[in-house]
């Protein structure tokens, strides 16, 4: 009985503890998590609140909406799996006892300094058609006679896209990664090579298995960050060529902002924030299991 | 006792003299109020400049108000004023060109300033002119005051244009296309092209001013004129469309990458003679010329009217640049906001501006009476265009419905649909804007 009511007391304590942590996530996120939901149903911010989902009938019948949510889907699909690659690429390179290996490590990290705003207008001038550093490359090697318009062409618009934020955020995977690869322990590669296996399959039977849940942790948080991504597309591309890559938070932005649409720019912000909580689920339940 | 009132008579006479002291402390010293001025031409270098002389002289005139200046781009103003206002915060006094205006008052992000204008006198208003005050005014109230307005014009290089034996400015479009294609050469004997005959801004800022004037030049336009439904579908519209289609793709007249050209990116072009005519406002030629002062764009640079079609001459042909100037609903100091507003539309502040920045004044009486503008040639070519001239719709779905256009545009310029299919999805989508409620 009195263990109960010291066990009691100490979840009391523990509780109180964390409440002013609690307290402060419910104002960060779940007052403007909750304004977005009252907005998009015209509860709030308006002249005459009254309930309404005429946001969310527009959407569902928006060929705007439905063009952006596959170009997000494309765009998470390409730079995650860009993501995915160089970082696991570059995380088992730089796992390798070489000399000077902390140089390398400081080199593969630093396009994850970049904010992604300053990485697109770097990016943009780059590719741009009659001064940027792509197209004088291409002509001086003689690849092409004339400027490429890489930001006019939507494929290629796509592509620059692709690149640009996967050169800028790999290291992100990368990290994750390589912390992965370090807490493997040697023996079991040691006995792979004892069973006769080959370098393939030490890494499909050894480092696979071992890296799975960071690769989940990993690809999770890549997925959702890259679907709220905002300032890359907004300072590359702005959504052009067209609408080639306007993604859902840029059309979020523009219809709060340019349109001056704000129930259905929160309408369309809390459908992006369902889809993501949907692909946080799996990182959700490994933590939690991990903790009991 | 005579101790106590010793002390009664030391205390009484202390507390005299700290209320004599204190309100001697508290006595006239007129407080100083601190103004919010924001703009995006603060951004820009010539304008800047000269705002920010206008302001030093207001300061003068008004010792007692300061003007903080908050310099804002043009892409991200909206943004910027947007949040701040709906927070009950932002500058005091800023200024908005005509396209959100419609939005700011249906909104309430701007102050209604006839009470000001009526302590005035009651002709205060009767000097501007009359179809600039539209998109300022709702439903009998005035929201804000134009300080300045060009119509957009055919801008050219006549040094570019002789070099290609061009003797005169486009008066049809078959003549623009013609003299854009001559001009569109390799400056280098067996060089790549590096001059190109034209360009549109294509990118969102600046875009409505410059395509809107093709096709109205064209004898169409985006809206029906009671602004309730979509003109995409006209012949005029299909022409002028198909017209910028074939300019940039087939002809190769517009430099590679036009689709991301910005105003500014525009005006950079033509500074360094690599494009030979651009539709421009008066604006743009002491820009440019600060741009590359070896140009000596105010010599070398012409302004004629937008081209038309023989047979299908609207009176109607271009579009109407206007900045005007408003007050925040929220400001603190209303009284001084308005000083400030009323010494910018002074006749002596628009002659400034027209001396700094070749823009004509929204007051009838500057235009017509200061003798600067009179022997202007850029001026005398614009003052012939304003009858000719007409704002973008003044709806609040406006915004929208430009984006709309402009992304339809880019999509059959990159050839992701062809350019009838795109114009028709354009033309739905925008009666789709407008039938919402």
């Amino acid at each position: 009985m009195r263990a109960r009511r010291l066990q009691g007391n100490e979840e009391l304590h523990g509780l109180l503890f964390v409440m002013p942590a609690l307290l402060l996530l419910m104002v960060v996120l779940g007052f403007p998590a909750v304004a977005a939901g009252l907005q998009s149903v015209n509860l709030m911010w308006v002249d005459k609140p009254a309930f309404s989902l005429a946001a969310y009938r527009q959407l569902a019948s928006d060929p705007v909406f439905a063009h952006a949510a596959v170009n997000t889907l494309l765009f998470v699909v390409a730079t995650v799996t860009f993501h995915l690659l160089a970082g696991l690429g570059l995380a088992l390179l730089l796992n390798l006892e070489i000399r000077g290996k902390w140089l390398f490590r400081v080199a593969a990290l630093l396009p994850w300094t970049v904010p992604d705003v300053v990485a697109g207008l770097v990016w943009r001038f780059m590719f741009d058609p009659l001064a940027g550093f792509v197209n004088s490359a291409a002509i001086a090697l003689k690849l092409t006679n004339e400027p490429i318009d890489w930001l006019g062409d939507p494929t290629l618009a796509r592509f620059c896209l692709v690149l640009a934020e996967g050169w800028r955020a790999y290291p992100f995977i990368m990290l994750i990664l390589l912390a992965g690869l370090q807490a493997i322990p040697r023996t079991q590669y040691e006995a792979a090579r004892i069973d006769g296996a080959s370098a393939w399959q030490s890494f499909v039977y050894v480092t696979l298995p071992n890296l799975r849940t960071m690769l989940i942790i990993a690809l999770v948080l890549d997925t959702i960050w890259e679907c709220r991504l905002f300032g890359m597309v907004f300072s590359l591309t702005a959504g052009g060529p067209g609408d080639a890559t306007q993604t859902l938070p840029l059309l979020v932005y523009r219809q709060n902002f340019e349109f001056f649409n704000t129930a259905y720019s929160a309408a369309i912000a809390v459908v992006l924030a369902l889809a993501m909580f949907t692909i946080a689920v799996p990182y959700l339940r490994m933590t939690m299991k991990q903790k009991v | 006792m005579t101790m106590q009132k010793q002390v009664v008579r030391q205390v009484v006479a202390l507390a005299a003299v700290t209320a004599v002291v204190l309100g001697i402390g508290a006595t006239p010293a007129t407080a100083e109020v601190t103004l919010v001025y924001s703009d995006w031409q603060l951004a820009e270098p010539v304008w800047g400049r000269s705002l920010k002389e206008a302001f030093a002289e207001f300061e003068k005139q008004n010792p007692d108000i300061k003007i903080k200046t908050e310099a804002v781009a043009l892409g991200q103003r909206d943004t910027r004023y947007t949040t701040a206002l709906r927070a009950g915060k932002g500058p005091d006094v800023f200024a908005l060109d005509a396209n959100p205006i419609k939005q700011y008052i249906k909104e309430g992000w701007v102050k209604d300033l006839t009470p000001f204008i009526a302590k005035q006198g009651g002709t205060y208003l009767a000097d501007w002119y009359p179809q600039l005050l539209g998109p300022v005014t709702e439903g009998g109230k005035t929201y804000g005051l134009p300080k300045n307005v060009s119509p957009i014009m055919l801008t050219y290089n006549t040094e570019l244009l002789a070099a290609s034996g061009i003797t005169q400015a486009p008066k049809t479009w078959t003549e623009f296309r013609e003299a854009a294609k001559k001009m569109t050469l390799a400056t280098k004997a067996g060089g790549p092209v590096d001059q190109w005959g034209t360009l549109l801004v294509l990118a969102p800022a600046g875009f409505d001013l410059r395509f809107s004037v093709v096709l109205r030049g064209f004898g169409g336009d985006f809206l029906t004129p009671d602004n309730k439904h979509s003109m995409l579908n006209t012949p005029e519209a299909k022409a002028a469309f198909n017209y910028v289609i074939e300019m940039i793709n087939t002809d190769k007249s517009m430099p590679p990458g036009v689709t991301q050209v910005d105003a500014n990116g525009g005006r950079q072009l033509v500074a360094s003679r690599k494009v030979a005519m651009a539709f421009e406002g008066l604006f743009t030629v002491p820009i440019i010329a600060d741009m590359n002062p070896q140009l000596d764009a105010w010599k070398v640079l012409q302004m004629a009217p937008v081209p038309q079609n023989p047979g299908n001459e609207k009176k109607i042909r271009t579009t109407f640049y206007m900045k005007s100037i408003f007050m925040n609903p929220n400001t603190e100091h209303p009284e001084e906001a308005w000083k400030l507003i009323r010494f910018m539309m002074e006749p002596k502040q628009m002659e400034k501006w027209f001396a700094d920045n070749n823009l004509l004044s929204a007051r009838k009486s500057v235009n017509d009476g200061y003798k600067a503008i009179a022997d202007n040639r850029f001026a005398t070519a614009a003052r012939g265009e304003l009858d000719r001239a007409a704002f973008l719709p003044q709806i609040p779905q406006w915004p929208e419905i430009m984006e709309t256009f402009r992304q339809a545009l880019q999509a059959a310029i990159a050839r992701s649909k062809p350019p009838e299919q795109a114009l028709a999805d354009a033309h739905v989508q925008i009666e789709a804007i407008l039938a919402r409620p």
